[in-house]
């Protein structure tokens, strides 16, 4: 046991050579070394010990030199070191670990664990995989008195194990997830001429329906800030659709043109799943400040003009996927020297009182920030605090 | 959320709601409507009166509700928003479709 580290530190396997340091990093991607409880995987500990009636389950995480017990049943052992732990055991013969009665064991019978407080007796563990076949830790369940475990009761920790692995998994796919849609993000910041302009998306999940697009257009430069009902993984699906058909449309038409033919387009979808967005589209001038904008029962967009009077962005047409437009408007209004033009999702608004109101804590954020990024830093900051809903927020400010 | 659903005349039902109209009430309310629609009352009133809260998710079940209703050849009205549900049918524009009625059970008596 003394020369794990020896061992351990390389193990030459068929999809090639695990280290501790490739160990760490796949636990990193699977997002599963916070420190605080998680109920997914708690569920399972208190259920294989249900199951399989022994006193204590855990989950266990292997990490340098160290046990990380990701989720604990029925004990309150605290995370022993390496060299001590059944785990490390286990993970090295990558095998299920099977100890009947530890005080008769040779392997283990001077181990603290089996010497000590805890006076383990039973023992049976799993390693548990990542999806690249490294073994990360054990799922286990042990008892201060010696038992043993039937060849029924070995398939069921068995499959507990696996639902384990997929719990993990499904976390790192959605984190796969959060990534490609972070990416579908534009990059900051815009450089344009006069124009100082940021965004930022807050979602309550890793994943979600709100979004803010800018890029280059003929006419000069196209926004979007949109909200597609619901959150999480669906929302984030319409809302790349969403964002990928304003984009088509948006290169050889006209604004009201490239809102018809999203709209048009994403009708069956929207309706087949019982969605709709809400929209704010804007082309802006570059030279003149000039904005035209359609805006799809969205609702929050403001400009804070220089004098200190405020605009909003308002038309009477229905967000998406609400069946019953007609026609689209177009409206136009002008950006001028210390303009600032906001778009946010109702999201933001939740973050105040969740009233309109909010509109003028934001106005207070914007009007006394030294730049938009910081405005929209403040508000991003808030949301990773207290979001109930996505946060997005996209500004436009022309220079004095 | 909890719904109560009555028959106040031919073909119009009443549905009134009791709660929090969020992504976890939502589906149950749709299929409620769906329900009820199919079951031949394909005029649906909407008490909201004890709706404190909507999300989106909330005024999706109600677009669908309406979008069911209108294409059974009824409609779907609703009655007393409160005040953060009047907000959000106001700032989406929905209040042009789905307008605000003073009392659920006479929504339809026009």
């Amino acid at each position: 046991m003394e020369n794990f580290k020896e061992d351990s530190l390389m193990t030459d396997t068929a999809n090639g050579v695990f280290t501790e340091a490739t160990r760490r990093r796949a636990l990193e991607a699977l997002n599963v070394l916070s420190k605080e409880p998680e109920e997914r995987f708690d569920r399972i500990t208190r259920l294989a010990a249900q199951l399989l009636k022994t006193k204590s389950a855990a989950i266990t995480l292997i990490l340098d030199d160290r046990v990380f017990i990701k989720s604990r049943f029925g004990t309150t052992i605290s995370d022993p070191t390496r060299k001590d732990s059944f785990s490390d055991f286990a993970v090295r013969t990558s095998e299920m670990l099977d100890v009947p009665n530890a005080s008769l064991d040779l392997r283990f019978k001077e181990n603290p664990l089996v010497t000590g407080e805890s006076h383990i007796r039973f023992y049976a563990g799993y390693p548990l995989e990542a999806q690249d076949g490294q073994l990360i830790g054990t799922l286990c369940v042990f008892d201060t008195e010696p038992r043993i475990l039937t060849e029924d009761e070995q398939s069921l920790l068995y499959e507990l194990k696996l639902w384990v692995q997929s719990e993990m998994t499904a976390e790192e796919e959605i984190a796969r997830a959060a990534r490609v849609q972070r990416s579908l993000l534009p990059k900051q910041p815009l450089v344009l001429d006069g124009y100082e302009v940021a965004g930022g998306c807050a979602h309550v999940q890793i994943v979600g329906g709100d979004f803010y697009d800018w890029y280059s257009i003929s006419e000069g430069e196209a926004f979007t800030l949109a909200d597609v009902m619901g959150k999480g993984m669906a929302a984030a699906i319409l809302a790349a659709t969403v964002r990928a058909v304003l984009r088509a449309g948006s290169r050889d038409h006209s604004i009201i043109k490239a809102v018809e033919i999203a709209s048009d387009i994403l009708e069956g979808d929207l309706h087949s799943t019982s969605s709709f967005v809400t929209l704010f589209h804007a082309r802006l001038d570059i030279a003149s400040g000039g904005i035209r904008f359609v805006d799809a029962g969205h609702g929050l967009s403001i400009i804070y003009r220089a004098d200190g009077s405020n605009v909003r962005l308002t038309s009477d047409n229905l967000p998406l996927g609400a069946g019953i437009q007609t026609t689209w408007e177009e409206h136009q209004t002008n950006l001028g020297p210390g303009d600032t033009l906001v778009s946010i999702s109702d999201g933001v608004l939740d973050l105040f009182d969740g009233t309109i109101g909010g509109l003028h804590r934001v106005e207070n954020i914007v009007r006394y920030s030294d730049s938009v990024q910081l405005a929209v830093n403040e508000i991003i900051s808030l949301a990773d605090h207290s979001a109930s809903d996505d946060a997005t927020i996209l500004i436009i400010r022309r220079s004095e | 959320m909890k719904i109560h659903t009555k028959i106040v005349g031919d073909h119009v039902a009443v549905l009134k709601l009791e709660g929090k109209l969020n992504m976890v009430s939502a589906p149950k309310i749709r299929d409620e409507i769906h329900a009820t629609v199919t079951a031949g009352n394909h005029k649906v009133a909407i008490d909201l009166t004890d709706v404190d809260f909507i999300d989106s998710s909330g005024l999706g079940a109600l677009i669908n509700g309406l979008k069911t209703a209108r294409q059974a050849g009824g409609d779907l009205r609703i009655a007393c928003p409160t005040a953060q549900v009047r907000m959000v049918l106001e700032l989406t524009n929905i209040d042009r479709v789905l307008k605000a009625y003073e009392n659920a059970e006479s929504a339809f008596s026009d």
